[in-house]
């Protein structure tokens, strides 16, 4: 087995997707929940830049992956600032008990 | 002009959508007017683009290499699609003024609408299948988000849920399919699949002709993934109208219609949406015939006649499915927005505590019963013709048994209509209900139906033509409207089917008046409640995933000591695999 460059990100690139994964099936917490899916998104800015060098597309993949750290930035954001709202407003961040109450 | 036609059609509910939410829920009245014009502007926008039909892109916007180029291509198909969605999209609009009054959090309903009618325009006219994703999950997400637009209701918000994982599962396939095309040919228009579909290898042909299955079926509610529609049915009832009977889940007839030619050689295809077809068709009219529940009645009956069509597709009638589709969205939006100004009038969904509402609700009553018989499928109204066509076609490209069974589906079909509109409006009052009429804009909306119901059929000739010189793939053949009527006039098929309808009103008003009311058998009953038994299979897979969830949590223990152990033995990992690469 060659561990080129290329195979160790791809490597990183699974193992960012399994930590989310994984991190979103055990978390009850709001704010847990948002770090799982920046890491997930994570994944994927590194699948496009690893995806602009296979492909010799270098500068597209780059500059996809720099409007998604944009996206992202403020999908951060804006989770973050719910779960603000909601722990003020509901006493918890547990996902499964916020999800039944009523706002 | 077409390409900003396009755009128009598009943006001006999109534009819309935006002013609505920012005006603000203190200005209700602002919010309707606008909703409304906006609605009806864009509708009138895709009528204008009738005369615009090409095969070709009208628009050609440039993006970065690697997604192709965004275009649009007005034909016969897309535009047709466009023109139901945005028109009954804004009858639906009109309708919701009166059904809407005095609720809270207009914005957010009147944003969803509209964003959901651009997003199905989009969808049909996009030319570039990334694109068609891209609206595809638009559309979803609407519809998630006005199912579950009562969010105090934790049955609404289960519901819409429900059909979002369910969509998510057709979004996958979509874009699997998406992918082999690029992948393979390196391109995503629609019309590069669609020339070039021999050069995919064989093996990556079937795999994305079936995944683009799995997307229609799961998108139109077909067999297995049906048991979505009817928990939609929490959805404010214009919404069911608009989205859960007339446009978006037309999405996955579209997909399949589009995509006939290129996957039409693929062994087995046919036949398995001759199936799904078949099986939607026949065990969701089983479940209407038990259903107590007015919208779920009307649902289990969308998910049947969505099985016609595509059935229509497997027997290879693209031109009959579409046909349908377009009655179809007429005569069920008519049915849809008459239950709810009935459910408004008289403040439950549960048909048998209706009943006799006939002397209270003529105007209803009257509608109610010209959508009922278009949906039976009795001569002169538009369904009539468009279920035949379905029959004859299938008479000639189906297997034997597929089009007995589509039969038998027929005379159901008849069978719980007819007990619908019966528990409804006639037979004796069974309990005091306060019914006041239905309003002035809800008039307006199902008398303009009700004329659709009789008249669209007319339109025959000009659909066909619409898609005979557009659509270069499908090669279908062009027929006028007095053809097609003297066709099915005198088709052995249609008399069948006449045949079928009869037996079962005969059957109706002998026996089913009575039992009607009773109760159905213990057995029917229980298989139909849990939808053939799929809802358990939905079931099991929550439960094995939030299970396997549960026996995962262990292994986060939140002791410091565990934390760094694992973060010392990915390190070591890593400098293990450096230095193994190296050498």
């Amino acid at each position: 087995m060659n561990f080129s460059a290329l195979n160790i990100i791809l490597i990183g690139i699974a193992g960012l997707l399994g930590v989310g994964f994984y991190g979103l099936l055990i978390t009850r917490n709001l704010i847990k929940v948002v770090m799982m899916l920046q890491i997930l998104i994570k994944a994927v800015v590194l699948a496009l830049v690893f995806a602009g060098k296979v492909s010799g597309n270098l500068g597209l993949g780059q500059s996809t992956a720099a409007t998604v750290i944009v996206a992202d930035t403020i999908v951060a954001v804006v989770g973050l600032a719910l779960a603000v709202q909601v722990r003020r407003r509901f006493g918890t961040l547990d996902v499964p008990q916020i999800s039944t109450l009523k706002g | 002009m077409a390409g900003s036609l396009i755009l128009l059609i598009i943006g001006i509910p999109w534009l819309g959508a935006l002013l609505v939410w920012a005006i603000g829920d203190q200005n209700a009245k602002a919010q309707h007017t606008l909703a409304v014009i906006f609605s009806l502007l864009s509708g009138i926008a895709s009528l204008i683009l009738l005369a615009f039909v090409d095969s070709r892109p009208a628009l050609n916007l440039t993006l970065a290499p690697a997604f192709g180029n965004l275009t649009f291509v007005p034909d016969g198909l897309a535009v047709t699609l466009t023109v139901i969605a945005t028109v009954i999209g804004s009858l639906a609009v009109l309708f919701s003024v009166d059904y809407m009054r005095g609720e809270a959090q207009l914005g957010r309903y009147y944003f969803m609408v509209l964003f959901f009618i651009g997003a199905m325009a989009g969808l049909v006219l996009s030319g570039n299948l990334l694109f068609t994703f891209f609206f595809w999950e638009i559309t979803a997400l609407c519809s998630y988000g006005l199912i579950s637009f009562y969010n105090d209701d934790p049955k609404a918000v289960a519901g819409g849920i429900k059909a979002l994982i369910i969509t998510q599962v057709g979004g996958v396939g979509l874009l699997a399919g998406t992918l082999i095309a690029y992948a393979n040919l390196g391109s995503f228009q629609i019309s590069d699949v669609l020339a070039n579909a021999v050069a995919i290898p064989a093996g990556a042909l079937s795999f994305m002709a079936f995944s683009f299955l799995i997307a229609a079926a799961a998108k139109s509610a077909q067999f297995p993934f049906h048991t979505w529609l009817p928990d939609a049915m929490e959805a404010p009832t214009p919404i069911s109208a608009l989205i859960h009977a007339a446009t978006m889940v037309n999405a996955g007839i579209y997909l399949l219609a589009r995509f006939y030619p290129a996957f039409e050689s693929v062994p087995n295809w046919r036949t398995a949406v001759i199936l799904v077809g078949v099986i939607s068709a026949l065990i969701t009219a089983f479940m209407a015939l038990t259903a107590t529940d007015l919208k779920r009645a009307l649902a289990y009956s969308t998910v049947s006649q969505l099985g016609y069509m595509v059935y229509a597709i497997g027997a290879g009638g693209v031109l009959a499915s579409q046909f349908h589709l377009l009655s179809h969205a007429v005569f069920k939006a008519l049915l849809f927005l008459t239950a709810g100004s009935v459910i408004h009038a008289v403040g439950t969904r549960d048909m048998r505590r209706m009943g006799g509402l006939s002397a209270k609700m003529p105007f209803a009553r009257n509608v109610f019963i010209i959508g009922a018989l278009a949906l039976t499928g009795l001569p002169i109204l538009n369904g009539f013709w468009s279920k035949e066509l379905i029959l004859e076609v299938g008479l000639e490209g189906s297997p034997l048994w597929a089009y007995i069974l589509m039969l038998i589906g027929a005379g159901l079909t008849a069978f719980y209509t007819f007990r619908m509109t019966w528990l409804v409006f006639f037979g004796t009052q069974r309990e005091e209900l306060h019914v006041h009429e239905t309003g002035m804009a809800m008039k307006i909306s199902l008398a303009l139906l009700s004329i659709g119901s009789f008249t669209t059929w007319l339109f025959f000739g000009g659909l066909n033509k619409l898609l005979s010189t557009t659509m270069p793939f499908h090669g279908i053949e062009e027929e006028s409207t007095l053809e097609m009527v003297k066709a099915i006039s005198f088709a052995p098929a249609t008399w069948f089917a006449l045949l079928a309808v009869i037996l079962a009103l005969t059957l109706f008003f002998t026996l089913g008046r009575k039992l009607a009311l009773s109760e159905s058998p213990g057995w029917l009953n229980t298989v139909t409640e849990s939808s053939f038994g799929f809802e358990s299979v939905n079931h099991f897979f929550v439960n094995m995933i939030s299970k396997f969830a549960e026996s995962l949590r262990i292994t986060q223990t939140g002791e410091l000591n565990w934390n760094i152990l694992g973060i010392i033995g990915a390190l070591f990992f890593v400098l293990a695999m450096l230095l193994w690469g190296g050498a």
